[in-house]
């Protein structure tokens, strides 16, 4: 019954297929350790890689072949999307719904809309920015099978791991891990999924 | 390693034949301008004084905008900007120059301002004002305020040529110590004098915020100068390895950044005397909306701000050169725009009249400069060889 229910509600990681692995991993000294053997293993014709550091490195995003990252068209399309609303709210607000003659001036004019378009831009533009930061990270994420590295708490600290990916064309766990291991890795280890 | 080939090492010393030639054609410029000049005083000498003091707002702006950078960059401590800071301080060091060029203005206070008028004294407010908006206060303030500057752009570029011999991180901390009050003593004497200067012209009028219109001009002006000389050097074989794509892509923000920033401060000079809409405020935009004037506001609405706020804005228009190039050359001719419509409708209500003194002056004042930047480069290194984030800024790499 129990069982059955927590089926239903199918939460990440839940019923997962135990004889699936999720990537080989590497554990390096440095950064520079960490960026050698992602180039290596880019040369050698792997691609489906991650890097864990405990800060973030130079250079880590172009060795990996990351593409940009689509945030600013993001942010850009939440700007205007909050001028057009300030536009509507100053107009609407003003000149259709509760008309009321301020010193002679116009119901509506751009010049005092103005700062409601600018905040309302930057507002939305933040909001897209942090909103979509989380989205593209796929946060929050309450299961990841990186955790299963039995040596994965060395990423927040003075580890530099990189992980070839089972989803990888070319991955073979026995060739990965002699390859990681080559590369000068400390400590190479299968990952279930 | 692809990543570390940096440090190839650039030539820090320029050329001396290069120099030459460079300073021989700034030599003749600024004495046919001068001269031609001259020539013009003699002929309509009110016309003299306005192109002239546009030209030496814009000049004198331009190397505040220097003064505030080089200031920022040791309170940030920041490391992206040592490769171009020398540059940044041989601008600042033409700050001084202002001393000499703005005996002109001194001279021409009659032709210039309204205040000085005996009328002035009969006017019901400009009365008020004859305590402050003087003769001798005028040259006093003016000589006050630039003197400042002076001791501040001379004290920091001195302690920037003597860490060249050890490097020693005491001069990096003593430029950090002058530099705090000086940010202070910049922008209120900046003020002081953008509103003797120029505000003054129309001197019923006033706004608080003119001096800080004049300083993000001022800024965004050096800016575009320091992107378009790096350009040059560059284009002559000069700092190749020393001011790559990453440190261009910096400065091109700050281009950016500084086209939203004066539009920010000249809208909301704008706005405020829009919405209080008080004769004595509205009467500075009636008088530059007048006649063929009304056409001049597009230029700066869309030149200065719109079409290269948006061209800017991605990223990878700021790591190409050649349209970083072309906006460092339009921020430039944009900022003289935004100085000959505040100062020029003065003489000129009825309407733009060009006159060929403006550029004249503009170059006259300018070579004078030139040739101050200019001298900075002789036999000296084109980049801060001894300052401790030197390599540190040789690595730079933008996330």
């Amino acid at each position: 019954m129990a069982t059955s229910l927590l089926a239903k509600l199918a939460l990440p990681g839940y019923g997962k297929d135990l004889s699936k692995h999720y990537a080989v991993i590497g554990n390096f000294d440095t950064p520079e350790d960490l960026l050698r053997a992602i180039r290596t293993a880019r040369a050698a014709g792997y691609s489906k890689m991650e890097a864990y550091s405990p800060f973030p490195i130079h250079g880590v995003d172009e060795a990996l072949g990351e593409p940009r990252s689509p945030l600013g068209r993001v942010v850009l399309v939440c700007g205007l999307l909050g001028l057009a609303a300030a536009v509507l709210l100053q107009w609407w607000t003003g000149a259709v719904d509760y008309k009321l003659s301020i010193a002679g001036k116009p119901l509506f004019a751009i010049e005092p809309s103005v700062p409601i378009m600018f905040e309302l831009s930057v507002l939305f533009g933040a909001f897209g920015a942090v909103l979509g930061m989380f989205a593209l990270n796929k946060l929050p994420t309450y299961y990841h099978s990186f955790f299963n590295y039995s040596r994965s708490a060395g990423a927040s600290n003075d580890r530099f791991l990189l992980a070839v990916e089972a989803t990888d064309a070319r991955f073979d766990a026995g060739e990965v891990t002699t390859f990681l291991e080559s590369c000068g890795s400390r400590h190479t280890e299968l990952v279930e999924a | 390693m692809a990543h570390h080939e940096h440090h190839a090492s650039d030539n820090y010393f320029l050329s001396p034949e290069i120099w030459t030639k460079v300073r021989n054609t700034l030599v003749f410029l600024a004495l046919a301008s001068w001269v031609a000049l001259g020539f013009g005083f003699a002929q309509n000498r009110q016309q003299f004084h306005f192109s002239y003091l546009v030209g030496f707002a814009y000049f004198a702006s331009l190397s505040l905008g220097a003064l505030f950078y080089v200031m920022v960059q040791h309170l940030t401590g920041s490391a992206w900007s040592v490769t171009v800071r020398r540059l940044m301080e041989n601008i600042m060091r033409t700050v001084p120059v202002a001393l000499l060029l703005v005996i002109p203005v001194f001279l021409g206070t009659h032709q210039l301002y309204e205040w000085t008028h005996g009328a002035a004294a009969q006017h019901p407010l400009l009365a008020k004002k004859i305590g402050y908006l003087n003769e001798q206060w005028f040259v006093i303030r003016g000589l006050i305020a630039i003197g400042l500057w002076s001791l501040l752009a001379l004290r920091l570029y001195s302690l920037s040529r003597q860490q060249d011999g050890n490097g020693s991180l005491v001069y990096t901390k003593a430029a950090e110590k002058w530099s705090a009050p000086g940010m202070l003593v910049l922008f209120l004497s900046a003020s002081m004098a953008a509103f003797d200067w120029i505000m003054s012209l129309d001197p019923s009028w006033w706004s608080t915020m003119f001096g800080v219109y004049f300083l993000a001009g001022g800024a965004l002006s050096f800016m575009a100068a320091l992107i378009a000389i790096c350009l040059a050097l560059r284009s002559a074989g000069y700092l190749t390895n020393s001011i790559r794509e990453e440190h261009y892509h910096d400065l091109g923000k700050w281009l950016f950044a500084l086209t939203v920033f004066w539009a920010y401060i000249a809208f909301s000079q704008y706005m405020l005397i829009w919405y209080g809409n008080l004769p004595e405020e509205t009467v500075w935009f009636q008088r530059r909306l007048a006649g063929s004037w009304s056409a001049w506001r597009f230029v700066l609405i869309f030149g200065h701000f719109f079409v290269p706020f948006f061209t800017l804005m991605p990223r990878s228009s700021k790591r190409n050169l050649k349209l970083l190039g072309f906006f460092a050359g339009w921020m430039l001719l944009m900022h003289y725009c935004d100085l000959y419509w505040q100062v020029m409708p003065v003489l000129h209500g009825h309407g733009f009249t060009p006159n060929w003194m403006d550029p004249v002056a503009w170059v006259a004042v300018g070579s004078a400069y030139a040739l101050v930047f200019w001298s900075g480069l002789k036999q000296k290194p084109l980049v801060p060889v001894g300052d401790p984030r030197l390599d540190q800024c040789l690595a730079f790499h933008n996330a």
